[in-house]
């Protein structure tokens, strides 16, 4: 029985070995994919192309339009002369905001009135014109307290109202909130969750479609020997991947890590488990390589970056993503990976998410060995 | 030769159509897919998990407390002492604390500033920054209402001093809804990885069955090959886009078609050749599927960042921009959410399609000449 098993494993490593260019790219491909992720998700919104429309031509507007220019958030593209102006530059995604002052703006704001000014952002990235609205407030609100504070003090009052309330904000186990401690454990949990998928799902659809399918049918090795035999070789290589990705985030990306490595890697390690026997289910229930390869693609890959709480936390997703989110095994890691990185936290701590991902595990073996019947034809 | 290369097209399309998983992923691909990533990616905090530490108890503090209300926060415990905090902070369990100081009544009621200190998890950065400035919020509004129940400002206050009064206006998704942007970003990354895909598979997989001994052995030339295997992508992604558009896009997330769709599909057309090229590159030099799905894993990466969507072409470095240049992917982006978002015309978009155009050729010649120098010799 023992035996069996290893004529699979050995079978498999081989087969690993003698495509050199394959193993070298499953290899390296992980630590690309990371090195662009980790590069190049630039999240801070900066160099925000601006367009201004001055129809009052006054020092105080110059100088309303100096407080964006000044800022680093802001690039100045340039004064519109008319509104067709504005709407080509807008349409064509040239600027992202416009800013029209308005021919009445220094008049009313030298008689003590408001003076409206008109805003236009382009609204085809939402999370950019959050950020965008978010500045464009900021810069208002500063500009408005000089104003005041200049009126009054030249009528000889004093702009005495402060707020009542303060918050003072204070972040645990990432005091900077530097987001490469945020996004690089992230990108550790969502790459091995898509990537030994990937691995895994060609290894017995493609055996199917060349026929060599049929020496297993025939001989008596049993299912679960063909699952564990194929899993094992390529838990192998997602580890080594693991270990890589792990050493880039320490030492290239300088992510603070204070916990344990031997518990990380024990999460890992299941975690990998589960993610390559995903890939193999995938394997063993279609029938052609292609389909196999589309889903596993679609499969792990969407719900790795959407539903695991990589980006937005699962309690912000609407009930379809929290139920998605439970059924991957990403979710489960995620806090686990977090913690152990920033927090340092130890074993007990984790064991609830540990025997979560031995069950998962099993489940997702237990189907796998479960389809995979000897038939023909 | 058309008569060759048709023959030759009917038994691909016969190919696909056989493959009832494949078909079954392929419409997936189109609809649920789109659907679950339209839901899925929502930048807003919601239900953020929240503990209160009210030391100071008092009537206004209780009323400060109840402001903290769903959907933004979800308030699960009331603390009563320090050591607490640590606890449901580090399990996970809650992602922020409020902390009300003992002198919080005297110091608002003494018109003094008091300070209350939200303590988040660093852990979540992104949703930790979000959620403070919401408390932020709460806290300027709260602030307003005291001073006017305390008599220090009223309404009229505002309106004789010199402010500026902002209208901001979002262009083209009003109510910055991230649901229309992520759903049309994920049929234009399906039309990219669908014809990526489906294509080269189709290519590989002559090489693996060894069938392509026979295609060279036929009257067909290289280039009839390649259109064969092109067109009936280029029928599918057509025909389920249908789909997308008039089942999920439209009913589901309301997302408004502005533009031609005539326009859009006909470049798309060329759009899903350019990227088949691709693939057949990527097949004529890969020797199995496995290899071909790393390469294109490597391809597809920086193609996602480089395409303006995640990362805005203004946040890019000098080299990635111009980098961004050879990718496809990226004219297609801005083709597309120009032309069905902000419903420009050709005047707009002619770059973007002089750019899909030169790839699909570059790339079909390479295919074409690669071919030539190593198979069919």
């Amino acid at each position: 029985m023992h035996s069996r098993i290893y004529a699979i494993i050995r079978k498999e490593t081989r087969e690993l070995i003698r495509d050199p260019v394959y193993l070298g790219l499953a290899l390296i491909v992980p630590l690309l994919l990371k090195l662009l992720f980790g590069y190049g998700l630039i999240m801070d919104v900066k160099n925000i192309p601006v367009l201004f429309y001055d129809q009052d031509h006054s020092p105080l507007s110059r100088e309303y339009i100096h407080s964006f220019t000044n800022s680093e958030y802001f690039r100045n593209t340039g004064m519109a002369k008319n509104y067709r102006e504005i709407d080509y530059a807008i349409r064509s995604g040239k600027v992202r905001v416009v800013v029209v002052i308005p021919p009445d703006f220094s008049r009313r704001l030298h008689e003590g009135k408001l003076a409206q000014i008109q805003f236009l952002v382009d609204g085809s990235f939402p999370m950019r014109a959050e950020v965008v609205k978010g500045y464009v407030a900021a810069i208002n609100a500063q500009f408005n307290q000089i104003m005041v504070t200049n009126y009054l003090t030249s009528r000889g009052q004093t702009a005495a109202t402060v707020f009542p309330i303060s918050v003072e904000g204070r972040a645990w186990y990432n005091p900077s909130l530097e987001s490469k401690n945020f996004i690089i454990p992230g990108l550790l949990v969502t790459t091995l969750m898509f990537y030994p998928a990937l691995l895994a799902a060609l290894v017995v659809v493609r055996e199917k479609e060349s026929g060599t399918i049929f020496n297993i049918y025939c001989s008596p090795v049993k299912p679960w020997e063909v699952v564990a035999g194929k899993a094992i070789p390529y838990i192998g290589v997602a580890f080594i991947d693991y270990v890589f990705i792990f050493l880039m985030s320490v030492m290239l990306f300088k992510v603070k890590f204070i916990g344990s490595f031997l518990l990380l890697t024990m999460g890992a390690l299941l975690y990998i488990a589960c993610t390559i026997g995903i890939g193999l289910l995938i394997s063993i229930i279609s029938r052609t390589q292609i389909a196999a390869m589309l889903i596993t693609f679609l499969g792990t890959m969407v719900p790795a970056f959407l539903y695991s709480g990589f980006m937005s936390p699962i309690t912000s997703q609407d009930v379809t993503g929290q139920i998605v989110s439970r059924f991957i095994p990403a979710t489960y890691f995620m806090g686990m990976v977090r913690g152990i990185y920033l927090k340092g936290l130890g074993f007990d701590y984790y064991l609830w998410d540990l025997i979560t991902l031995t069950i998962y595990a099993s489940i997702v073996y237990g189907i796998a060995i479960f389809s995979f019947r000897k038939r023909t034809g | 030769m058309w008569k060759r290369m048709l023959s030759l097209t009917r038994k691909e399309f016969s190919q696909i159509l056989r493959d009832k998983a494949l078909l079954f992923i392929l419409a997936w691909a189109f609809t649920g897919a789109i659907y679950t990533a339209g839901h899925g990616m929502s930048m807003e905090v919601e239900r953020f998990p929240t503990v209160i530490y009210d030391i100071d108890k008092g009537p206004l503090s209780r009323e400060l407390v109840s402001r903290f209300r769903m959907p933004y926060f979800k308030v699960l415990a009331y603390l009563h002492r320090e050591e607490e905090i640590t606890q449901w902070l580090d399990s996970g369990k809650a992602s922020m604390a409020v902390v009300i100081p003992p002198d919080f009544q005297r110091k608002v009621s003494g018109n003094t500033e008091a300070k209350i200190q939200v303590i988040t998890d660093g852990t979540i950065s992104m949703s930790a920054t979000i959620a403070i400035a919401y408390v932020a919020q709460i806290a300027s509004s709260y602030s307003i209402e005291v001073l006017e129940k305390q008599g220090m400002v009223t309404r009229s206050t505002f309106e004789n001093l010199p402010l500026i009064d902002e209208r901001l206006r979002v262009e083209f998704n009003p109510n910055i809804l991230s649901s229309w942007f992520t759903s049309l970003l994920e049929l234009l990354n399906m039309f990219t990885m669908v014809s990526l895909l489906l294509t080269a598979a189709a290519m590989v997989r002559e090489k693996e069955y060894g069938t392509l001994e026979q295609l060279l052995a036929s009257p067909l030339r290289p280039g009839e090959i390649f259109m064969a295997k092109i067109i009936p992508t280029i029928i599918i992604v057509l025909s389920l886009s249908f789909l997308s558009i008039f089942l999920v896009l439209k009913p589901a997330f309301g997302v408004p078609i502005r533009g031609s769709l005539f326009l859009f599909y006909s470049i798309a057309a060329i759009y899903v050749f350019t990227m088949s090229s691709l693939g057949i590159a990527i097949a004529v030099v890969a020797r199995n599927l496995a290899q071909a799905m790393m390469i294109m894993l490597l391809i597809l990466a920086p193609m996602l960042f480089l395409s303006g969507a995640w990362t805005p072409p203004e946040a890019m470095a000098p080299w990635m921009q111009w980098a961004s240049h050879i990718s496809p992917m990226r004219y297609f982006i801005d083709f597309g959410y120009s032309v069905l978002f902000k419903g420009n015309g050709i005047a707009y978009v002619w770059q973007d399609i002089v750019g899909i155009m030169l790839m699909g050729i570059l790339l079909f010649g390479f295919s074409r000449w690669w071919f030539g120098r190593t198979i069919s010799k």
